[in-house]
């Protein structure tokens, strides 16, 4: 690696030098308490694996660059600089981490290992190293925001197509409008995904409860941040902001996407409208009798998986369990639970790498959680999660069926 | 020689790892406090408690550490405990302070035994680093701390024990202590005889010595987390 490289990296570190970050690279005492609270760790027991593994990649290039110490006598904590092996072990510790936060439950100082591994993300590009996908996937949602004119001819015919299918499901006479777009006055703004499926049943669910809604012309999913570019991060989810500022919405509805809804929610900084999730717009529809659900439909032993961003990362942890306590007769609690639930192993964008061995691998906590409860119905509300909750359950031979919150709900309203 | 090395131990070395922590510490705060903040909240849920009441359960009484390792938990709890009865000990060497004197007990406060908790939770936790997985985890800094500890402790604690064999001229009376410290403190130093005289002069030299090189080492190494410990925790909360 030549000077001028390890001068840009260097620079990049430093950006990333926020008041956080200061914290956190120096709290940590390697007390040791995170070492196996990670799933990758559980399903593959090296310590490169381990939270404090994976921090403290960053931490010693944190002491060689920035602390006196390491340029000095970087024996003492082990300060290392960069090189091509230190790269290789930078996207180790950047790609094998869902940025779920379990470990920060178990911190004893509460560092954000994540929030640490967006520096080493951040190298990662500086590098050119980081995962071609999501940088594709990144670069195409930001062209997306930048040309969106140009898209909305071909996204309202998909849209048409949706509609009649929503019609069928609603047994409606006519299509139009059930599915709006660009509705000035609109209360909500929904922000689903680029599948089908991330439309139609949230769709029935809005037109059942008589919302006043309209669809984002934009998917949630913020490939920025899973590549951990900030600039993209931001942009990618400035589209909807812009929008939903546009049509003047109260509320903006994020689809069962886990990181679209905390970055939305927590990291855009104060905005002039409601960020919701989908689910907690279902329980709210419940709860104020404008939807009903059938009762206890669901005969089969059911369970939950808590979405990392959505539960431990953002609060969600009662709307789902109610929601799903109504419609299962045998609803089962997985162990650990809430925000000591095991993470699937399908975010940080890893669902969308070729890595299928390894996930299967780290989800081993999450397969030997779901035979525990003896489910026959495993049901999330983050895409990421039933992605890798499908390869959880090919990949161990499970007889389970794996569904989304939504789609359960929309399936079973009473007409 | 020999007694200018002792005097530079017990009097400029003090002014120095003073001045070292006291600057340390502010420079790292100052950094920081500083650097630019981020918009957005890093807060984990759910949260039972009210902000402040939260900090303070999770900072002081290391809830999670509870929940993951019991014994770890007891020495930590331990440790931290003893290290606070540790510095009020100290501070009643410096002088006499009435409100401390509200539970009357002799100077140096707990018999011995703050020493020896402190001195058996610093070995539990240089151990525990000599075992899978922590050794793999562990860096240079986290054995060297701790021995340094252990050494001043070591000392520190024998200082103490071994004053009930006055009659071997072991007992530094207290006067002498304080006369030390409380010179330190006004900026006019004094080595009382009563402790350069004593057999135990080299033990209180050496147990300076080993307490000021922590102190100089405290901002600058990871034991920043009696600090930043409780920042940490509030991004948690926030």
């Amino acid at each position: 690696m030549d000077n001028n490289k390890i001068t840009e990296l260097r620079r990049l570190m430093k950006s990333r030098l926020n008041r956080p970050m200061r914290y956190y690279l120096d709290l940590c005492t390697r007390c040791g308490l995170c070492y196996d609270t990670c799933h990758v760790y559980y399903g593959i027991p090296k310590k490169e694996y381990s939270p404090v593994g994976r921090s403290e990649v960053v931490r010693r290039l944190f002491k060689k660059y920035f602390r006196p110490s390491g340029k000095l006598f970087p024996y003492w904590g082990d300060a290392t600089g960069l090189d091509d092996a230190v790269m290789d072990e930078v996207y180790e510790a950047a790609f094998s981490c869902t940025g779920c936060r379990r470990c920060m439950v178990h911190c004893p100082f509460g560092i954000d290992i994540p929030h640490i591994l967006s520096m080493a993300k951040l190298l990662l590009i500086g590098n050119e190293t980081a995962p071609e996908e999501l940088v594709m996937l990144a670069d195409a949602a930001v062209e997306k925001g930048n040309s969106v004119e140009f898209f909305k001819d071909g996204f309202k015919e998909v849209i048409g197509n949706l509609e009649k299918e929503v019609r069928q499901r609603l047994g409606l006479p006519l299509s139009e409008g059930l599915i709006p777009l660009e509705k000035k006055g609109a209360r909500v703004l929904y922000v689903g995904l680029s599948g089908a499926h991330s439309i139609v049943h949230p769709a029935v669910v809005f037109n059942k409860a008589g919302e006043n809604w309209t669809l984002s012309y934009f998917e949630g999913v913020n490939f920025g941040a899973f590549v951990g570019d900030p600039g993209k991060m931001e942009l990618i989810a400035q589209r909807v902001i812009k929008e939903a500022i546009e049509l003047g919405v109260e509320e903006v509805v994020i689809v069962e996407c886990g990181t679209a809804y905390r970055i939305m929610k927590f990291l855009m900084g104060k905005l002039p409208f409601k960020v919701s999730s989908i689910v907690e717009v279902i329980h709210r529809y419940i709860s104020e009798g404008r939807i009903k659900v059938k009762e206890k439909v669901i005969s089969e032993p059911l369970t939950y998986h808590d979405p990392c961003q959505l539960g431990r990362n953002a609060g969600v942890f009662d709307e789902p369990r109610e929601v799903l306590s109504l419609l299962a007769a045998d609803y089962r609690e997985m162990s650990p639970t809430r925000e000591y639930n095991w993470c699937c192993g399908g975010g940080g964008g890893l669902v969308a790498l070729d890595n299928e061995e390894f996930r299967i691998k780290s989800g081993k906590a999450k397969k030997d959680q779901i035979v525990a409860t003896g489910a026959k119905i495993v049901v999330s509300a983050c895409e990421n999660c039933i992605m890798q909750l499908g390869t959880i359950q090919s990949g161990y031979g499970l007889d389970i069926e794996v569904k989304s919150l939504t789609e359960l709900v929309a399936e079973n309203l009473v007409e | 020689m020999r007694d200018a090395i002792y005097y530079f131990v017990m009097v400029p070395m003090v002014y120095g790892a003073a001045a070292i922590f006291i600057s340390g510490l502010l420079f790292k705060l100052m950094v920081a406090v500083f650097s630019p903040g981020i918009k957005g909240k890093l807060g984990l849920y759910p949260r039972k408690l009210p902000f402040i009441a939260g900090v303070a359960k999770d900072a002081f009484l290391i809830s999670s550490a509870f929940k993951k390792d019991k014994l770890l938990w007891f020495f930590v709890m331990a440790f931290h405990a003893s290290f606070i009865l540790l510095f009020l000990g100290h501070l009643e060497l410096i002088r006499n302070f009435d409100f401390l004197q509200i539970i009357p007990h002799n100077v140096f406060l707990g018999s011995g035994v703050v020493g020896i908790v402190l001195i058996v939770a610093t070995l539990y936790f240089l151990f525990r680093r000599f075992r899978s997985p922590w050794r793999e985890i562990s860096v240079p800094e986290d054995f060297l701390l701790l021995l340094t500890l252990f050494v001043a402790m070591l000392f520190g604690s024998h200082m103490h024990l071994a004053a009930r064999y006055g009659i071997a001229g072991f007992d530094i009376p207290l006067e002498d202590y304080r006369a030390y410290l409380w010179g330190l403190v006004t900026l006019k130093p004094v080595l009382p005889d009563g402790i350069t005289f004593s057999p135990h002069y080299i033990i209180v030299v050496l147990h300076v010595f080993f307490a000021n090189l922590f102190i100089m080492l405290f901002p600058f190494s990871k034991m920043i987390h009696s600090v930043f410990a409780f920042f940490g925790q509030s991004l948690k909360r926030k």
